[in-house]
């Protein structure tokens, strides 16, 4: 699996740009997510004070955080869980690795979870020696591919349905029987029900951590989640420290906001709260069930102005509306996590250093903030990091020249006027009915989308030219 | 028990520097939590129909679930409601169910049925707890008698759910679980449609993993509470 955040941002979107089928592919799946979104929040016209109240949960538990913790911690216990904290991911990834070396075990199947892939747990479990089988039909296709996920919803949006073909082709024991959706979707499900039933440790994430009783909550539509942590010994939970909620009433309220936003549905076809490990009597589930607290970054993100991107509850709502992300999909993000959710986490989990264009990678339109059940305030997030990587000095010299320039001529009237006239005039010139398809120093942009040309005059020309009419 | 791991400590105290404010009581906690749960009608859609039970019944067979329905009187009248579902389903006649007494103890063989150990890509036939209505979610929660796997191996799920045991709003659910004196389960099931995907291109197909079918039989006309 690549991780490429060691190349610039420029050349990931500039590959993602030159993909033929790559738009097609997001279009196929954003465009109806978006649909299928506005349907359902049509239905449902007390959403805006869900949204309210499901920030105000949010921030609650922020505020109680170490209260929450403690709590869930009691109760979990309390279940028979064994709780573990780790405060990188390397720690979570060792406790992780630890538990499925002491119970020998070979195979592993896990349900999809964006903080497994956060703390690289599917590489961890590959240098351990330890066989990683992804449940999710979404990540058995990366997992196939040997790519990353490019949504945090749909981690195969990128792929279209003649990719999956193709793939399941060459991977799948059996072939597919036919190549239109159901006959993958069907050769998926015969790959891995068996080893659903052989696996001896199961691994998923949580949607929501039940304070009040320990319990961890997911979601899946494909069933996925309960076939990976039923049949195994061990279930093993990782989860951000930030999943809490205080009881089920609160999470049920979380619930209404994130199906409708990820999916357009109304509730996910399988809602699990999994509350320790198998009972007394009890006709299956798991001898053993642990649950790794992880932090990585977020108590970080607490003390440095991110509370609010702590509410985030990975509906991917943000990405499916960016009209960034539509253009060049996940992966040219670079990082776990895309979109503009991902442009705010991601400096925070990585560096700043690493990714400081991610958060220029945005039109500001504010469509995120707009669509985001928990009114996370992602431009004005965006914005902070674009202004700390200034004070930073980590732009490049050539941002911080033409910035130079411009001040210079921005806090000097008739300099700026003069350039502006000038350059009025010269991107004239290419102009072709009303558009420009190719001027010089611009194939940043002709490259992909003609420009269009400007007015005759410049703003401030126009305006004054209003005012003596006016005057007259 | 925990596991002795400083990380906890580091991490608490992390995160109490971080918020830089007195920690309330937990008194002043617990009535904030309350609060913010207060007024549920506000925040949450309305059901379909006045009757609890029709609009669950509605939900279930709208487009969202996507499940057929049938009605019957009596918990004694399943065998041959199953036996109608599968008469018209060309899925055979050979079912496994639920290790409960309420359906173990029922005349299947009567209605023409055989009954089978076997749950892997077989009809599962199921008995839920409760309905609600609001989502049209069946729940279950294990023990000796609901194994979870019984949700999840089948081709084809048929859930019996009595009329009574049909609440409102999700809230509902948890305020009757927690009266039932269940209050947490080691796995609770809300089980909403059949098993599906919209992984490839975003176009739903049923039968990712689990059920391709889900088929729901609601038992009594009582109205819902």
């Amino acid at each position: 699996m690549v991780r490429v955040l060691d190349r610039s941002f420029t050349a990931r979107a500039d590959a993602a740009l030159a993909n033929p089928t790559l738009k097609i592919a997001i279009e196929r799946t954003a465009g109806t997510a978006e649909r299928k979104r506005a349907d359902a929040i049509g239905d449902f016209p007390q959403f805006g004070t869900a949204c309210e109240r499901g920030r105000r949960i949010k921030d609650h538990v922020t505020d109680n955080l170490g209260y929450y913790l403690q709590e869930f911690e009691r109760n979990a216990i309390a279940s028979g869980a064994t709780v573990h904290w780790a405060r990188t991911s390397e720690e979570a990834c060792q406790i992780v690795i630890g538990i499925c070396k002491a119970a020998g075990a070979k195979r592993v199947t896990r349900s999809k979870s964006m903080l497994g892939e956060e703390i690289g747990l599917p590489h961890a479990l590959q240098a351990a020696g330890i066989e990683r089988v992804e449940t999710d039909l979404a990540e058995h296709i990366v997992q196939l591919a040997d790519e990353a996920p490019s949504h945090i919803v749909w981690p195969a949006m990128h792929k279209t349905r003649e990719d999956v073909a193709a793939l399941f082709k060459k991977m799948h024991k059996t072939a597919p029987l036919s190549d239109d959706i159901p006959g993958l979707v069907a050769s998926a499900r015969r790959d891995l029900r068996a080893k659903f039933l052989s696996a001896d440790v199961g691994i998923s994430g949580a949607n929501f951590l039940i304070a009040d009783t320990g319990a961890v909550c997911t979601v899946t539509n494909e069933g996925n989640a309960e076939l990976t942590t039923t049949p195994p010994r061990i279930h093993i939970v990782t989860a951000g420290i930030e999943k809490l909620v205080p009881s089920i009433d609160h999470a049920f309220v979380l619930l209404r906001l994130l199906v409708r936003s990820a999916t357009g549905g109304d509730f996910t076809q399988y809602t699990t709260f999994h509350c320790g490990p198998k009972r007394r009597g009890d006709a299956d589930g798991p001898e053993a069930f642990h649950i790794v607290l992880v932090d990585n970054g977020r108590t970080r993100m607490l003390a440095q102005g991110l509370k609010e991107m702590l509410r985030c509850i990975r509906c991917g709502a943000c990405m499916n509306h960016c009209v960034v992300y539509r253009q060049i999909g996940g992966h040219a993000y670079g990082g776990t996590y895309p979109g503009p959710m991902g442009s705010v986490l991601t400096p925070a989990l990585d560096g700043l250093a690493k990714s400081h264009d991610l958060p220029h990678a945005c039109t500001l339109n504010g469509k995120c903030a707009e669509v985001c059940p928990v009114e996370i305030p992602l431009p004005t997030l965006l914005r902070g990091w674009r202004d700390r990587s200034w004070k930073e000095g980590l732009e490049p010299k050539t941002v911080r020249a033409g910035l130079g320039v411009w001040a210079l001529m921005a806090t000097r009237p008739a300099l700026y006027r003069l350039a502006t006239t000038m350059g009025v005039q010269v991107m004239r010139l290419f102009s072709r009915a009303g558009w420009i398809k190719w001027m010089p120093l611009t194939g940043g942009w002709t490259r992909y989308r003609n420009f269009p040309a400007p007015q005759r005059t410049t703003f401030i020309a126009a305006y004054k030219a209003q005012r003596k009419d006016t005057a007259r | 028990m925990t596991t002795p791991n400083s990380s906890r400590d580091v991490i608490l105290s992390d995160i109490a520097r971080a918020l830089a404010q007195p920690v309330s009581n937990s008194d002043a906690i617990a009535a904030e939590a309350r609060a913010l749960i207060g007024d549920p009608d506000a925040a949450r859609p309305a059901l379909l129909d006045k009757s609890c039970v029709e609009s669950f019944m509605a939900r279930v067979a709208g487009p969202k679930v996507g499940a057929t329905i049938d009605r019957i009187g009596t918990i004694g009248d399943l065998p041959a409601a199953v036996a109608r579902f599968l008469a018209g389903s060309g899925n055979g006649r050979l079912v496994a169910i639920q290790p409960t007494f309420m359906l173990t103890g029922l005349d299947w063989h009567g209605s023409g049925i055989g009954l089978t150990d076997t749950i892997d890509d077989c009809v599962v036939v199921g008995l839920a707890t409760w309905g609600i209505a609001e989502t049209g979610s069946l729940v279950f929660h294990s023990a000796s008698d609901m194994p979870v796997l019984y949700n999840f191996l089948g081709a084809v799920h048929i859930v019996a759910v009595h009329a009574g045991g049909i609440v409102a709003h999700l809230e509902d659910y948890a305020v009757a679980a927690r009266i039932a004196g269940d209050p947490a389960p080691r796995n609770v099931c809300l089980i909403t449609g059949a098993s599906g995907t919209t992984d490839i291109e975003g176009s739903l197909v049923k039968g990712a993993h689990g059920p391709r079918h889900l088929h729901v039989i609601l038992i009594g006309e009582a109205a819902g509470r």
